[in-house]
């Protein structure tokens, strides 16, 4: 119980001050959990690592729980997770009944929270302990699996693969580090590149670039318009709500929070995968399911315990393997960076102290974002309504002093952000995915030398077949994961041909790629 | 354990080249298969007129979104110049930081009323203020 001894009220101050932050954020449309974490990573540089993840602990589970605001006065999700939050929250609004549907999803957002966070506890130190013993050549295959699950389960396989591929690529500009046994030449650069990028493009800037300029770009192109103009915010009477509500939901609440959960450990794939899922799920399988969509609380339910049970989820491959669950675990990996500590299967071992205060931080986040949910509802709901002109100038002033500051006053590292804000508008512009490319980056090196080394010492690639039991098992998922990508992308052309077949009339091809980036 | 078919020698001298040129040749393959099942026939339906190309074809704010990365540009770049005039003083991305929000606010402004221009002005010189205070002062951090 030494880490007892860290936790002062600065601590918790600043989990506090992250979730109120994140909520706002989350609550505004357009803004992100990715994005506030991106933006206040400044904030840390300065803070030491306990101070810092419980800020942006906060943060992310406050980003994400915000998205319900929007969702439900206004029909729009806050943020991409909160999609299913709209079917039930919206009607439920317009009947005078937001402040109820706002403390059902508080209610629910908190035990999915919770869930994920005690599945986070038991999980990740297991397989962190199992991990330990991965020579190269399993580490290469667990990079592989991850990059094959984010690529089976974007829209298309090939373009989930392929900006997988050009992440990687990205990733292996600079030079082969001497530190990681290479042999210190540059390479995919012209030679008058060689001050700026010898060690390549940095990881924050990269992240705050694609997930900050490039989100302003997108909006300024559609002309910044006050989508929420004109419409007053009516968040209904008061009351109405009551804990009985909750009556016969305990299996809804716990499967959708599993299912949130689980999602959140697949690398790369973010809350709207989960709380889609969360809410099909709840729809197949519910005893009466024919509100749902008209305004009914099993919807809520399902939809905001799995998009909350996905923090604790996301956190778990990062804490045991080094791989990030999803965008914002991404971009806590460079908080971890900046504080000089690897994440990987050492880091729990080796970081006993840092591992509960994380937890800490986690449960604490849950619960503070519970009391100022549930009871401050009417005043954060207002938020919506900050005009995006105000906003968009002081969110770019952080991006460039996050990317400034990282290593203590480089001015490239401010035009990263730019060519990768362009680069980002780019890949979402010509139907590329953003999930892929980030994982691809942030484990392309890796992958490198991993995979170098390992044909280095056993001189044949057929080691990657026949090194392990578990080198098989990695290959059998990879597989699986490939095999399942297939198998979905033909029912969904099936499906697509009969309901082409059965609207007879001008046919219209349903909209181009719908971004399914999990910010 | 050697088996022929498999077997591989990595010249150290040119191991930095080895992973990238795999990676090169798994990127041309794939997007030789995009050009194919995906590009060539969304092309067509472009030719039909059924589809639009993206970026190029589409709609666009040209006066917000080019205006919007001219002053990031312009941004990035006079902050270091205006930096290099009092050098660890972060007084570059103050001053620079406090034009930056005034003109991006205006070029998002739909309504130019009076409040909202007052309410512009102030957000402008508090904000850039509030966070050069915060993270050069408090937590001296590095700022141009």
């Amino acid at each position: 119980m030494e880490f007892l001894s860290v936790l002062d009220f600065t601590f918790f101050l600043l989990v506090g001050f992250g979730t109120l932050v994140g909520i706002i954020f989350g609550a505004i449309p357009g803004m992100t959990a990715t994005m506030a974490v991106a933006v206040c990573l400044p904030l840390t540089y300065a803070l030491g690592l306990n101070h810092g993840l419980a800020l942006l602990l906060g943060l992310y589970v406050g980003g994400i729980s915000g998205g319900m605001v929007p969702a439900v006065l206004l029909n729009i999700p806050g943020t991409p997770s909160s999609i299913t939050t709209t079917f039930d929250g919206y009607p439920m609004a317009r009947k005078g009944e937001g402040e109820k549907a706002l403390r059902i999803c508080v209610i629910a957002s908190v035990i999915g929270g919770l869930i994920s966070a005690a599945v986070l506890f038991l999980f990740a130190p297991l397989l962190a302990d199992f991990s330990i013993k991965f020579s190269y050549v399993e580490k290469f295959l667990i990079i592989l699996l991850a990059l094959s699950v984010i690529a089976s389960l974007s829209n298309s396989m090939l373009i989930g693969i392929f900006s997988g591929v050009i992440g990687v690529w990205l990733s292996l500009i600079g030079d082969y580090s001497i530190s990681d046994g290479g042999n210190g030449h540059t390479r995919l650069m012209f030679d008058f590149m060689e001050p700026y990028l010898f060690e390549g493009f940095s990881l924050l800037p990269v992240l705050i670039g694609i997930f900050g300029i490039s989100t302003i770009l997108l909006e300024a192109e559609k002309g910044v318009k006050r989508d929420v103009a004109g419409q007053r915010i009516k968040i209904g009477k008061e009351g109405g709500f009551s804990l009985s509500i909750f009556k016969g939901s305990l299996t809804n609440l716990t499967r959708s929070s599993f299912i949130g959960t689980f999602v959140g450990m697949l690398p790369g794939v973010g809350g709207s995968a989960a709380s889609v899922l969360a809410y099909t799920q709840e729809k197949n399988l519910a005893r009466n399911s024919s509100q749902m969509g008209k305004g009914a609380p099993q919807g809520l339910i399902a939809s905001e315990s799995a998009n909350n049970a996905l923090t604790g989820g996301a956190l778990i491959p990062l804490l045991s393997l080094g791989i990030p669950g999803d965008a914002t675990t991404a971009v806590l990996i460079g908080a971890f960076t900046l504080q000089g500590i690897q994440v990987g299967p050492l880091f729990i071992p080796e970081n006993h102290e840092t591992w509960y205060v994380m937890m800490t931080a986690l449960v604490l986040a849950n619960f503070v974002m519970f009391f100022l949910m549930f009871f401050a509802i009417k005043y954060i709901a207002k938020v919506v309504m900050v005009p995006k002109h105000i906003l968009y100038p002081i969110i770019v002033m952080m991006c460039v002093v996050g990317a400034y500051a990282i290593n203590y006053g480089i001015m490239f590292d401010v035009w990263t952000l730019l060519i990768f804000g362009v680069l980002g508008y780019l890949i979402q512009k010509i139907g590329l995915e953003i999930a892929p490319l980030i994982i691809g980056f942030i484990l392309g090196s890796q992958a490198e030398v991993y995979f170098v080394k390992s044909l280095e010492s056993f001189g044949t690639y057929s080691v990657f077949f026949t090194k392990s039991p578990i080198a098989m098992v990695l290959w059998g998922l990879i597989a699986a994961s490939v095999v399942f990508a297939i198998i979905m992308g033909i029912r969904s052309r099936a499906r697509q041909k009969m309901e082409l077949s059965q609207a007879s009339g001008p046919h219209t091809v349903s909209g181009k790629h719908h971004g399914s980036n999990n910010d | 354990m050697e088996s022929g078919l498999f077997s591989v020698s990595i010249d150290f001298e040119t191991s930095h080249l080895f992973f990238p040129t795999i990676i090169h040749w798994i990127l041309g393959g794939l997007f030789a298969l995009i050009l194919i099942t995906k590009v060539a026939p969304f092309m067509v339906a472009v030719k039909r007129g059924e589809r639009t190309l993206p970026i190029i074809g589409e709609s666009r704010d040209n006066f917000r979104f080019f205006g919007t990365f001219a002053l990031i540009a312009a941004y990035f770049y006079l902050m270091a110049v205006v930096g290099d005039l009092f050098p660890y003083t972060g007084y570059g991305f103050l001053f620079v930081s406090i034009a930056f929000v005034l003109l991006m606010s205006l070029l998002y402004l739909h309504e130019w009323t009076k409040k909202a221009l007052v309410i512009v002005v102030i957000n402008a010189v508090v904000a850039p203020t509030l966070a050069w205070f915060v993270l050069a002062k408090l937590f001296t951090i590095t700022l141009p």
